[in-house]
């Protein structure tokens, strides 16, 4: 019986005193690890930069609108087209973000089929597996859904669509509650499955965690917003890093 | 350890018993992600993972304990005590989910992350409580990490049912084979109140356990006639076994590393599900039986050494230690919610370790003294002295 109670005391003994961490960190992309932001060629991207227009499409769930930031304007998918314009001066960026809180793979991807043709992005960066890991739903599924999609913006597009497909965020929460572990994996093998790309945010955001520059989950509640802004800044970072590494 | 060795029965299949406490303990690695020791389970090298050997060995155990009672005393008899187990493992799940549901709860109040909990739908018992707990008792709502005792239940309800037919292995593995091939083609599957199929389907799943209770109702001089050594098919095993490893890292690390990986190397590891278990899987769990059967003697000396003891004990006292686990599981992840560093990873497993053995000596002790009447005393003593 004793151990029920030991255990828990000793997580508190040995987990240390958790302090305010948002120190935005050195280098490029935060110092993100640089494997994670290294990018396989983004053909259709390349093109659009050189003709002086991009269009970037979001998809996502909840991180993708708001995910704790003080303003819409802080959230990464905004900070994503500030950053871009001010890395490529002269292109012309537009992003648009769509989906919603708890929105799954299936409704992206049917909101893919009915946005995508009228916007035609050169960018598709696609959020998803958070709420799919979090409601047990099946991995399988999610990851058809994303080999099925990818392939018909492939055969609309050929070359003149990227796929980026980005992982759920880094939580401790997350992982100790839910099976987030196979959902990965799934969205790693289906990018590999149908030539899109995996940005991955779990990667990174564990890393800033483990480095304590970044961490969001363990913030007090005061600083917290303050976290969320300096998080979504700092992925954005990490993604044009991604993106301009894909477009040399 | 040494006091442990009295614990351990002897006269089984000791192999069986070691591999059954080794997979019980990959479970519990694997139950608690952020678990460094979670990169060298089966999982990463294998398409089949611990699961697989638990549902094999199960089936296995199974087929040797109620296949003499079946033959002893009949069918009624039979299944009335697969239907016992079956509801001592539903005791269990209830129980487990409490844990699990107290946990989730303790963890979003220790992270303050009830927002998150409400966004991610994590805790159905703020929308639904009574509902929820209606499902859970119907098998229909599974959280995460809870989902392997269904099955086992849903598996022994389905042996309970079609006992008779262990007495025609050869009709029994058919008819077996035929249903798990009816599930994968018309996704036949019970569903969760979601309306997603279960995390295991026990239609899919049977055929391993029916072949586990095939295997164990055998007798070993004619598996090992019907099975013999063959160099070159072994060889081809280790070989395709040795692809799926490349095949699984290659996945995992190979975009990391720079490497491009064909669409199709991706396509086919994706398609590899482990609800109705893939034949992928089942080939690789079937392979691996094969191999270990053959070159692991079952007389191996370190079988009875102190570090194997551990794990037969764990193997021979399952259904308690599996359950410990799961419930140890829970607390391994708080503790690894804390804290992930070296310290805290060596605490959780060495106490994770530590614990199922305790529970496995707990139960191999107070089952050996429950269940000897003293007129039976005297048996005991040869036991004492094997294991001296």
């Amino acid at each position: 019986m004793s151990r029920w109670v030991v255990l828990p005391l000793l997580a508190m003994l040995l987990g240390g005193q958790p302090a305010a961490r948002a120190a935005p960190a050195e280098g490029p992309g935060c110092g993100a690890p640089p494997e994670a932001m290294d990018a396989l060629p983004l053909p259709g991207t390349r093109a659009a930069i050189g003709r002086g227009t991009l269009r970037v499409m979001v998809v996502g769930s909840a991180s993708a609108q708001s995910g704790g930031t003080s303003s819409p304007a802080a959230t990464w998918p905004e900070r994503l087209s500030r950053l871009i314009t001010e890395r490529l001066p002269g292109v012309s960026v537009e992003v648009r973000v769509f989906g919603q809180r708890g929105s799954t793979a299936a409704e992206h991807s049917r909101i893919l089929a009915e946005q995508g043709p009228g916007f035609r992005p050169h960018l598709l960066v696609w959020q998803l597996g958070t709420v799919e890991a979090a409601r047990g739903l099946s991995a399988d599924d999610m990851a058809e859904t994303v080999q099925e999609t990818v392939a018909r913006i492939r055969a609309a597009r050929g070359e003149r669509t990227d796929v980026v497909l980005m992982d759920p965020q880094f939580s401790r929460f997350l992982r100790a509650n839910a099976d987030v572990e196979a959902y990965r994996d799934k969205l790693r093998l289906a990018a590999m499955a149908s030539g899109a790309q995996l940005f991955s945010r779990w990667a990174i955001m564990k890393h800033w965690a483990e480095q304590e520059r970044i961490d969001l989950e363990r913030a007090p509640r005061g600083q917290r917003t303050a976290v969320a802004d300096t998080l979504h800044d700092c992925l954005a970072r990490a993604l044009v890093e991604f993106i301009v590494d894909g477009t040399r | 350890m040494a006091p442990l060795s009295p614990l351990v029965r002897p006269g089984r299949d000791l192999r069986v018993d070691f591999l059954r406490g080794l997979a019980l303990w990959f479970i519990f690695i694997d139950h608690t992600p952020g678990n460094l020791l979670g990169d060298f389970t089966l999982r990463n090298v294998a398409f089949s993972d611990a699961t697989e050997a638990f549902v094999l060995l199960a089936g296995f155990a199974a087929g040797i304990a109620y296949g003499r009672t079946m033959e002893r005393e009949g069918w009624l008899h039979a299944a009335a005590r697969v239907m016992g187990r079956a509801g001592t493992l539903y005791v269990a799940h209830i129980f487990l989910f409490v844990v699990f549901t107290a946990q989730v709860g303790y963890s979003a109040a220790a992270l303050d992350q009830a927002a998150y909990l409400d966004e991610l739908q994590l805790d159905p018992f703020t929308q639904a409580p009574y509902r929820a707990l209606l499902e859970a008792l119907l098998l229909r709502f599974q959280p995460a990490f809870l989902d392997i005792l269904p099955l086992y239940i849903a598996l022994l309800a389905l042996f309970a049912l079609c006992l008779p037919a262990i007495r025609h292995p050869g009709w029994m593995l058919a008819g077996s084979a035929a249903l798990y091939g009816a599930a994968r083609a018309f996704d036949l599957s019970p569903t969760l109140w979601t309306g997603a199929d279960w995390y295991f389907n026990p239609l899919a799943w049977q055929l391993l356990f029916a072949i586990g209770v095939w295997l164990g109702r055998a007798d070993p001089d004619a598996l090992r006639r019907r099975f013999p050594w063959n160099r070159w098919l072994a060889a081809l095993a280790l070989l395709l076994l040795a692809a799926g490893a490349a095949a699984l890292l290659l996945g995992r690390f190979g975009t990391a590393q720079g490497i491009e990986l064909p669409e199709w190397l991706g396509a086919g590891l994706a398609g590899i599900d482990k609800a109705s278990l893939h034949p992928a899987r089942l080939a690789s769990v079937l392979l691996l039986c094969w191999l270990i059967a053959q070159l692991l003697p079952a007389g191996a000396g370190w079988l009875n050494g102190r570090l194997a003891g551990l794990f037969i004990l764990m193997g021979q006292q399952s259904l308690p230690v599996f359950c410990a686990g799961i419930a140890l599981s829970f607390l391994g992840r708080l503790a690894l919610e804390v804290s992930a560093g070296p310290a805290m990873q060596i605490a959780v497993n060495l106490l994770g370790l530590a614990a199922s053995v305790g529970i496995g000596a707990l139960a191999a002790w107070y089952g050996n003294t429950g269940r000897r009447k003293p007129a039976s005393l005297p048996e005991a003593a040869p036991l004492a002295n094997v294991s001296a």
